[in-house]
């Protein structure tokens, strides 16, 4: 039986892969971007879902940085807000389900 | 009988409130139990004016012995070296601790300022704070690098802000008892014994931490507080989640981040705004990862932990 998770997480595959444009990039990499992305977000709608995706900088797969010597791919399986099992992003200003493989700017491990 | 005394330069009296609050021994055990002579003491000590002078200048002379002198805040320079900001008893503070750290069997001292230098000493310090034999991570201090009691000791840290209450009267007592020769110093001068394990060694969160499960919000339960909330309990050394505070908890375990305050550089980031309570980041990875992990073990061990977290590890299991 499918959960709200298990439709909330369709919806935004289907989002992500009809096209809508995510900011990606740049990725909040001092803490100061990270601040400024999480204000965004909160004065968002909690079901503003596109929106939330749009800011948040979303993919569908891990982002590599260029020029990174440390061979890192950022997912949401290595994120510190992703939820192993549940399959899910804990970022109070996120709170959606997600797959280990997609991608936001505000990745951090 | 050992006598001793304790002053106040740059504080808040944080230590001294802390030192009041003492149970094991407290500090009414350190007199009837523990044969330690108050001499004065700045929320005890009941010599005013010329009486205080006298028994500081007896204490000078070596009329009285002093045994122990305990000094809690920072030593204040300010104006210009002359430390006239912060006079105490007819002259600088800074003379008096100079005079009685030079007749002193032991010197302890109490909490970050007169370790370290603390927060008065935070850029740009504009009292001129020092700590007793460091400022910050440097060693020298007031009293200089080669400083030693006549015990043959350097000054004894014990920092923290405030520092716990067992932590001051427990080593007053092995000062008292003789024992002071056996506390073994580490690097910082702070006493092995309280402070070569981590504020995370005890820490209730401590699975949460090996499965990289995060803490998002203060006082959740579950979550480590270290990968989001800024936590310093993974490179901080104390014992806070060995001896409890007030017997009963500490800041991590009832969901508050460790600022580290017993490590010379707190406060951290000289408090630049949106550096507390956020874990600062490059290419969001911890600036500052836990003490002798490096940034390829921790980028492996992370992926390794959350691949095998089990799901009782993303719950919360303290039911109340
Ligand atoms: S788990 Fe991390 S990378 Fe994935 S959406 Fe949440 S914040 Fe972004």
């Amino acid at each position: 039986m499918a959960t709200g998770d298990d439709s909330l997480r369709t919806m935004l595959r289907v989002m992500l892969q009809s096209g809508l444009k995510t900011k990606s990039e740049p990725r909040a990499y001092t803490s100061e971007e990270g601040l400024r992305i999480a204000a965004r977000l909160r004065s968002l709608s909690a079901t503003a879902f596109a929106e939330k995706l749009t800011v948040a900088g979303f993919t569908l797969s891990p982002y590599a940085p260029p020029h990174s010597e440390d061979d890192l791919s950022q997912s949401c399986e290595t994120c510190m807000y992703y939820v192993t099992h549940r399959r899910f992003c804990e970022l109070p200003e996120l709170n959606v389900p997600v797959e280990k493989e997609w991608s936001c700017r505000l990745w951090r491990i | 009988m050992a006598n001793l005394l304790w002053l106040q330069g740059g504080a808040c009296s944080g230590n001294t409130m802390s030192f009041l609050n003492a149970e094991e021994p407290s500090a009414c055990d350190l007199v009837t139990d523990f044969g330690i002579n108050v001499l004065w003491h700045p929320s005890l000590g009941v010599e005013l004016g010329d009486n205080l002078q006298r028994l500081l200048n007896d204490c000078v002379s070596g009329k009285t012995p002093l045994d122990i002198f305990v000094f809690e805040g920072s030593v204040v320079n300010a104006p210009n070296g002359t430390g006239e900001w912060n006079r105490f008893a007819g002259k600088p503070m800074k003379q008096w601790v100079k005079a009685l750290s030079g007749v002193a069997t032991f010197v302890v001292a109490i909490g970050d300022c007169a370790t370290w230098g603390g927060i008065p000493a935070t850029a740009p310090n504009p009292s001129e704070s020092q700590g007793l034999q460091f400022l910050k991570r440097n060693h020298g201090g007031f009293l200089g690098k080669e400083f030693r009691s006549k015990a043959g000791l350097p000054v004894i840290n014990i920092p923290g802000c405030p520092a716990h209450p067992d932590w001051i009267t427990q080593i007053v007592v092995a000062v008292a008892t003789g024992r002071g020769g056996e506390i073994g110093l580490d690097e910082l001068q702070r006493p092995k014994t309280f402070f070569q394990s981590f504020t995370q060694t005890g820490c209730t969160r401590n699975m949460h931490f090996a499965y990289k499960v995060s803490a998002t919000e203060f006082g959740q339960r579950k979550g480590c507080l270290y990968y989001d909330l800024g936590c310093r309990g993974p490179m901080t050394h104390s014992p806070c989640n060995r001896i409890l505070w007030n017997r009963q908890s500490s800041k991590t375990r009832s969901g508050m981040p460790c600022l580290g305050c017993t490590e010379p550089e707190f406060p951290f980031f000289d408090l630049a705004p949106g550096t507390v309570f956020k874990t600062q980041t490059v290419m969001g990875i911890p600036k500052d990862l836990p003490t002798g992990v490096d940034k390829k073990g921790y980028i492996a061990l992370t992926g390794a932990a959350k691949n095998a977290a089990p799901a009782w590890a993303e719950q919360d299991m303290f039911i109340v």
